[in-house]
């Protein structure tokens, strides 16, 4: 079949016009629906790393928004004297936007020797001591850095809130290279004297083999009826309830990424189709050459699935290569999904775009292949 | 043993209320190296005959053998590879595939054979030179007049050495002094080569050239010359079965 490879790329050439149109067309579709894919792929690694990790987050009951969750600090001792709790994270959480937004600014106000242990972060600059030893230092995801062109040694601010930059961070987890980690007391501070000594939430992490769901239930026991009650969740349900309806959102967005997919079918087949149909006679030709009504089915299907491919390749490329710089994530109530860009993601694209010219492809083949030879030598 | 016999073939169609019968138990039988020329007016069926031959078309009833294999009996698939071994088709319309130049377009019934590269390269060239287009081999079908096309659609009908070729109507389209050169050409390979040739025309003097002419008048094949023979098919069928 490779012999006929120059007669079918030289026949979409013929028409070239034609060709770019339809492979421009597969582009963009196949673009939109990597992006789609994506924010699906982040949001679905978010919920797997937290449900692998085995945390809890504990916040102010009955409250929603960061900024009006208050537990008391000290709550932090009485959950790790609990068995089963192997350390608890008391965070102080600043967000610039509470609502749904492409351009989230989140940052988590944690003892910066709890930090190291509790996170799997990896310095790409600056140092650690530079940030354990200034009170005002932060430590940067490398994907907030990319998106607002932050370096080490620079201050940034952000509303009233200005930190010095000690370090850019990478992570495993896409979605925390979103946030930004400060001293847990210049965070209580830095907003008014009366967020000292109260924390946004506290993160459980428990020993190995503990149920959670049982754990949740006894911490927010042992608050019921204190001065604040408490609410606590497996720390992936909890994200999952923080982006609430963003996450009803994505899944809906999957949707519009299936009719890309059913654009790229309408577009290669109608393409397809009108190759076919404008080459009747010459299809017929060949068959009195001797090519078996096979061997034109599958040329065809070749001419299908390479427009399929070239556009897939074309939208998926510059999705990868878009997503990867943009370093692009959604997020809502301070929690944060990042826009994941993977080999899989691009291997998934291109089988998509490979059984779409299949699909594409079979009822022009099929046309094409089963025309009479006759009266299609006769055809004008 | 004749390379064809065409035994009792009918071929209908309806046209509207009125049925048609455009060959009625036609035969005929053609020797190895023979070139025969085949007349008639427009919608005698003399094309439909020939396709058949060439085993594009199958007959309502009859037999067509060519060296011995029976193809109005092959399927589809088994057709097209025999047509690929056996066959060389030149339309009146050349029917260069024309994203292809003059190299690529005879090259075409090679890539269904199972030979190597070179060899098609060599079989290439030979053609090219046969037709006397060899210093056309990269043009397109656009670049090339009327003759030359029509020489390229020949190059590319003898160039997997079939055993039988059909031209129908090979100097329709083409003006007197090409259609001399395109006959001289056709009965030069018949000659060189000795490939058998069938040819559909209308041209009488074109007929000519041909070692034997026949004519297909109210679905029945006279064989013409100086004087008319009338094919008695049921005596080539009796002799065929004999």
């Amino acid at each position: 079949m490779l012999k006929f490879l120059p007669y079918t790329f030289k026949t979409l050439w013929r028409h070239r016009s034609r060709t770019l149109l339809t492979v421009s067309g597969s582009a963009v579709a196949l673009f939109v629906f990597c992006f789609v894919a994506a924010i699906q792929e982040g949001m679905d690694d978010l919920q797997k790393r937290q449900a692998a990790k085995g945390s809890l987050i504990t916040f102010q009951a009955n409250k929603f928004c960061p900024a009006t969750s208050h537990l008391p600090q000290d709550y932090d001792q009485d959950i790790a004297r609990i068995r089963g709790v192997k350390d608890v994270i008391p965070i102080q959480v600043f967000t610039n936007n509470c609502r749904a937004s492409l351009d989230v600014v989140v940052f988590y106000g944690v003892p910066p020797d709890k930090l190291q242990a509790a996170r799997d972060f990896e310095l790409v600059s600056g140092s650690w001591p530079e940030f354990e030893n200034h009170q005002d230092a932060a430590i940067v995801g490398k994907a907030v850095a990319a998106r607002r062109d932050i370096h080490v040694g620079q201050k940034f601010s952000i509303g009233d809130l200005s930190v010095n930059v000690a370090g850019i961070f990478e992570s495993d987890d896409p979605a925390e290279e979103n946030y930004i980690y400060s001293h847990l007391d210049f965070l209580q501070r830095s907003k008014g004297t009366n967020l000292v000594g109260t924390v946004t939430q506290i993160e459980v992490l428990l020993n190995e083999g503990v149920d959670q769901i049982e754990m949740c239930k006894q911490i927010d026991e042992q608050f019921r009826g204190g001065p604040v009650e408490t609410d606590t969740r497996p720390k992936g349900v909890f994200q999952a309830k923080a982006l609430g309806g963003l996450t009803q959102l994505i899944s809906f967005a999957q949707y519009l990424g299936y009719a890309c997919v059913g654009l790229v079918l309408a577009l290669v087949a109608t393409t397809t189709l009108m190759s076919v149909e404008d080459r009747i006679r010459e299809h017929a030709v060949l068959q009195t050459l001797g090519f078996t009504s096979g061997r034109v089915f599958r040329l065809v299907m070749t001419e299908s699935i390479l427009l399929s491919i070239a556009g897939g390749a074309i939208g998926i490329g510059s999705a990868m290569i878009v997503l990867a710089l943009s370093s692009l994530s959604v997020g809502a109530e301070a929690v944060t999904i990042a826009f994941t860009p993977s080999l899989r993601l691009a291997f998934e694209g291109m089988i998509v775009a490979c059984v779409t010219g299949i699909l594409a492809g079979v009822a022009p083949a099929w046309h094409a292949a089963h025309t009479e030879v006759v009266p299609a030598l006769r055809h004008a | 043993m004749p390379l064809i016999e065409v035994i009792e073939v009918t071929k209908k169609y309806r046209k509207g209320d009125e049925s048609i019968t455009p060959l009625d138990a036609v035969s005929l039988e053609i020797e190895q190296g023979e070139f025969i020329s085949l007349m008639g007016s427009s919608g005698t069926g003399k094309s439909t005959l020939l396709n058949m031959i060439a085993s594009i078309d199958r007959p309502d009833s009859g037999r067509i053998i060519i060296d011995g294999t029976e193809i109005t009996s092959l399927s589809r698939t088994r057709l097209a590879k025999w047509r690929a071994e056996n066959l060389g088709y030149i339309f009146q319309t050349h029917n260069l595939v024309p994203v292809l130049t003059a190299y690529e377009n005879i090259e075409l019934p090679l890539l269904l054979l199972p030979i190597s590269a070179s060899e098609r390269k060599r079989r290439i060239e030979v053609a090219l030179r046969a037709v006397d287009l060899l210093d056309r081999a990269d043009h397109y079908p656009r670049q090339l007049s009327g003759g030359q096309e029509q020489r390229v659609g020949i190059a590319r009908a003898i160039v997997s050495h079939p055993k039988v070729v059909v031209a129908d109507e090979p100097t329709g389209d083409l003006d007197p002094v090409t259609s001399r050169q395109i006959l001289d050409l056709l009965k030069r390979l018949n000659e060189q080569l000795n490939v058998t040739l069938l040819m559909v025309t209308h041209d009488a003097d074109a007929a000519l050239v041909a070692d034997k002419q026949f004519r297909l008048d109210h679905g029945h094949l006279v064989q013409t010359g100086r004087t008319e023979v009338p094919v008695q098919s049921r005596e080539i069928h009796k002799q065929h079965r004999d």
